[in-house]
């Protein structure tokens, strides 16, 4: 498949990216790199506790140490009352917030902040946390899903009934709600079925893995306005609830989004940035606060574990007659894990007439879940294509052209309500099914592995600024945090839009008082939605450039058209003008009314979501378990590439994320509900020498409501790699494995357990 | 009577706050026609859709607003908000 679009001049190309000179030379400015003068250290106390109430806490011989100049406790913000705000994916509620950045009557998990300190040095802002006196009274706690579930289970909130049960529950429980999608019906779709194959699974919370660890700035003045710079995947967001938090107006605080090192989803929220901001309020000078790993691991992210049950059901012939699932999520120790779009997206690639979706968002002594990579839908489609290489193997069916037989296309009603808006799917199959590498053998202990994925892809609010300097070059703005690519991105459809050479074009991150609203850079939604605000803005300024050109000209405005970044005379009747190149209008401003330059705004909608699919090549040491992963193929609708580099690049690391998940990352708790592994030496992340090359198949379906045809390209290649890896080992070894990570000791004993030991 | 277009909801959401009923048709030219009428009908209903839905045009997912064209006949189906990471 090319990724090369032969129709424009920049858009499909792969130009050298912007910000690769002050990364490789260490000049870029990443959260813990910022320095302001007269900063304090910043530094939190943690709970040792999975869960225990709060009886007292005493900061007096902390703030007596010689250099604290300011200690905080949840005395500190203002509570907020107990309501779910804003849309219900991702209700917001500010007295669990507040509660989760800084503990109030409970801890919830270890590692829940508890009290935080700002002194003149670290060692002095550490000497003064562990000064600080917590009286606890430890809880019974519950660190599984089940068990979670079970109605003896110790409850985190006393006061908790689950919401969407009819009628509503008379007792408390660690279920925050309960959640049901459904099409057709079910008995008689499964009464048509000829084989039925039902199967439970579990997954491990995983973290998102970013090597960068959350890090910010605060800086309050007198007249109680601040600022706020800060590793984050969206610094009007990071502004928002700071705010929120803080009990002040957002007008009060400017946000300067640093450079992030990987954020996958996880830094979609604050857990620093209101901190820092309460102390420096309290004392008057700027605070800097980083995380450690281990802090990384115990108080952020990860994404939710879950176990789940999945029953399809097919006919001879292949055709799914009907399909149904559960799944239990832990949220943490808040509500809100992404179960709702496991729901919705779990058999989204798939034309099934009779379809039931239920989901269980449940609390547990965990950190609190946060967004990571397609949130929801890499889990359940572990399970859902699990079965479907269940029931292909039964209908002795190629898993491709089972999937094939069932594929989604435009019109295909979805589980979750409307009909699927635009094709993809079939494309990423069959671009499988032609791949060279599919149809290669494999040799003993070895098994080949497919699997699918959905993906919704995100729109929403996006803002943008151009400006055109004296020389013609030009000046991209947006409010999107580059974290994959953005500013290559935006800069290549500025230039295509001027018709301009790229190297003329510089594109930046601009900070909440310099650039309208601008959703995070999350869900997909970047390229799509902050493309159509800089698409916006170009063609303004295009339109205020022509204008200008007609008055040098002494036309009217219709009779100047914009092309390879000049103006023309529309036509020969229109004059014998030499075109006026963008530099020499840039050079004639003041004569024609002054700056240029436009914003573009938008709420963009009609993205199109994205389909992967994927197959790998494994081999098991039968003694060992190892898994040794050969080979990777990974197509995926990406609408089309911008900067196809970059576009590879996210498919490359979304299946490298997704590999991780399968064999080998997990939380592992004692029987205190403490984490025994929060550090990359023993919660072991996927490295270069585990992984063969990931073979990256652009797939270009584009989309019609971008002008670009974009669709979002981050997420959706996540989701096979699980199943397509616990696919590729029950071909190998003829083991299904059910439980996530499929790590050495896990797969041996299901080998042992199954008597299975591979080929000879 | 002008056009009118297909109002549809989750069994969910209908179950919440239409007392089961799942589908309707309304005058509409634009989202905000929409909005204005499922709260005529049932009151509060439109500060639910704007808060709690994505809305699928036609299939076309959109974040629920007013400014969305719907066309004569289509579809409208509110559906929970989503978010990604």
């Amino acid at each position: 498949m090319s990724a090369e679009a032969k129709e424009f001049k920049w858009v499909g190309t792969r130009p050298v990216r912007p910000d690769g000179v002050p990364k490789v030379t260490g000049r870029a400015q990443y959260g813990a790199d910022y320095r302001l003068p007269g900063e304090l250290i910043g530094k939190v106390l943690r709970s040792p506790h999975a869960h225990a109430r709060i009886r007292s806490i005493d900061t007096s011989k902390a703030e007596a140490l010689p250099g604290v100049k300011a200690v905080i406790t949840s005395a500190d913000l203002p509570d907020h009352d107990f309501a779910y705000i804003g849309p219900e994916r991702v209700a917001q509620n500010f007295w669990h917030i507040t509660r989760n950045v800084m503990a109030r009557e409970k801890v919830l998990y270890e590692g829940h902040s508890v009290a935080a300190v700002a002194a003149a040095s670290a060692a002095v802002a550490e000497e003064a946390v562990s000064l600080i006196e917590v009286d606890y009274e430890v809880l019974p706690h519950v660190i599984d899903v089940d068990e979670a579930m079970k109605p003896d289970a110790p409850l985190l909130f006393e006061d908790m009934v689950t919401r969407g049960v009819e009628p509503t529950p008379d007792t408390a429980s660690n279920i925050s709600k309960r959640l049901e999608f459904g099409i057709g019906d079910l008995d008689a779709g499964f009464a048509k079925a000829d084989h039925i194959v039902e199967e439970s699974f579990k997954t491990a919370a995983v973290h998102q893995g970013y090597i960068e660890t959350h890090a910010c700035m605060a800086r309050f003045d007198a007249d109680g306005h601040g600022e706020v710079w800060s590793s984050s995947q969206g610094h009007f967001v990071v502004r928002a609830m700071t705010a929120k938090l803080l009990g002040i107006s957002p007008g009060n605080i400017r946000a300067t989004a640093l450079e992030i090192g990987g954020g996958f989803g996880g830094k979609t929220i604050v857990y620093l940035e209101p901190l820092a901001a309460a102390l420096s309020r309290k004392c008057s000078q700027p605070v800097r606060m980083q995380m450690t790993r281990e802090e990384v691991f115990k108080a952020t992210g990860p994404t939710s574990g879950a176990s789940m049950t999945v029953k399809i059901g097919v006919t001879n012939d292949g055709k799914i007659t009907a399909a149904d699932a559960t799944f239990n999520f832990q949220a943490g120790a808040f509500p809100g894990s992404p179960v709702m779009n496991a729901c919705m997206c779990a058999f989204a690639p798939y034309d099934i007439e009779n379809a039931r979706t239920i989901g269980y968002d449940v609390v547990c002594n965990r950190p609190k879940a946060a967004a990571y990579r397609a949130p929801g839908s890499p889990i359940s489609a572990f399970g859902v294509e699990s079965v479907l290489d269940m029931l292909a193997k039964k209908v002795a069916m190629d898993p491709v052209a089972f999937r094939l037989k069932n594929a989604a296309r435009q019109g295909t009603q979805m589980v979750y309500g409307p009909k699927l808006s635009h094709d993809g799917y079939v494309e990423t199959l069959e671009a499988l099914m032609d791949h060279p590498d599919y149809k290669k053998p494999i040799g003993p202990n070895q098994g080949r592995g497919v699997a699918s994925g959905f993906w919704f892809n995100g729109g929403g609010e996006s803002s943008a600024t151009v400006h055109v300097n004296d020389d013609g070059t030009i000046i991209v703005g947006s409010g999107s945090v580059d974290v994959g690519g953005s500013r290559a991105s935006m800069a290549l459809m500025a230039a295509e839009t001027f018709g301009v050479d790229y190297d003329n074009v510089r594109c930046i991150v601009s900070d909440t008082a310099s650039v309208g609203y601008t959703h995070v850079t999350g869900g997909s939604r970047v390229t799509f939605a902050t493309g159509i605000a800089v698409h916006q803005a170009c063609n303004k300024v295009i339109d205020d450039l022509r204008q200008r050109a007609a008055m040098i000209w002494d036309v009217d405005v219709d009779a100047v058209e914009w092309r390879d970044g000049a103006a023309h005379p529309a036509g020969a009747n229109v004059g014998d003008f030499e075109p006026l190149t963008i530099g020499e209008l840039a050079a004639k401003r003041g004569l024609t009314g002054g700056p240029i330059g436009a914003a573009g705004t938008t709420n963009a909608g009609a993205q199109a979501p994205g389909f992967s699919s994927q197959f790998c090549d494994i081999e098991v040491d039968p003694e060992t378990g190892h898994v040794q992963i050969l080979r990777f193929i990974a197509a995926q609708d990406v609408g089309r590439a911008i900067h196809p580099s970059y576009v590879e690049g996210q498919i490359q690391g979304g299946v490298v994320q997704g590999i991780g998940w399968a064999l080998n990352e997990e939380y592992i708790y004692d029987d205190k509900g403490r984490l025994e592994n929060a550090g990359f030496l023993d919660y072991r992340v996927p490295v270069a020498s585990d992984l063969p090359m990931i073979d990256a198949v652009l797939v270009e379906v584009p989309n019609p409501s971008h002008p670009y045809g974009v669709k979002g390209v981050g997420e959706v290649n996540i989701c096979p790699p699980m199943a397509a890896i616990a696919n590729a080992i029950d071909g190998a070894v003829g083991t299904r494995m059910c439980e996530l990570p499929m790590s050495p000791p896990r797969l041996l004993a299901a080998m042992d357990a199954n008597g299975a030991d591979g080929d000879d | 009577m002008g056009p009118t277009v297909q109002v549809r909801f989750t069994e969910g959401f209908a179950r919440a706050f239409t007392g089961g009923v799942r589908e309707f048709e309304v005058e509409a030219k634009l989202l905000r026609d929409v909005i204005r009428a499922m709260n005529e009908q049932f009151p509060g209903l439109g500060e639910r859709l704007v808060e709690e839905t994505t809305v699928a045009i036609d299939g076309m997912m959109h974040e629920t607003g007013y400014f969305q064209p719907v066309p004569p006949g289509g579809e409208v189906f509110f559906i929970p908000k989503l978010e990604g990471g």
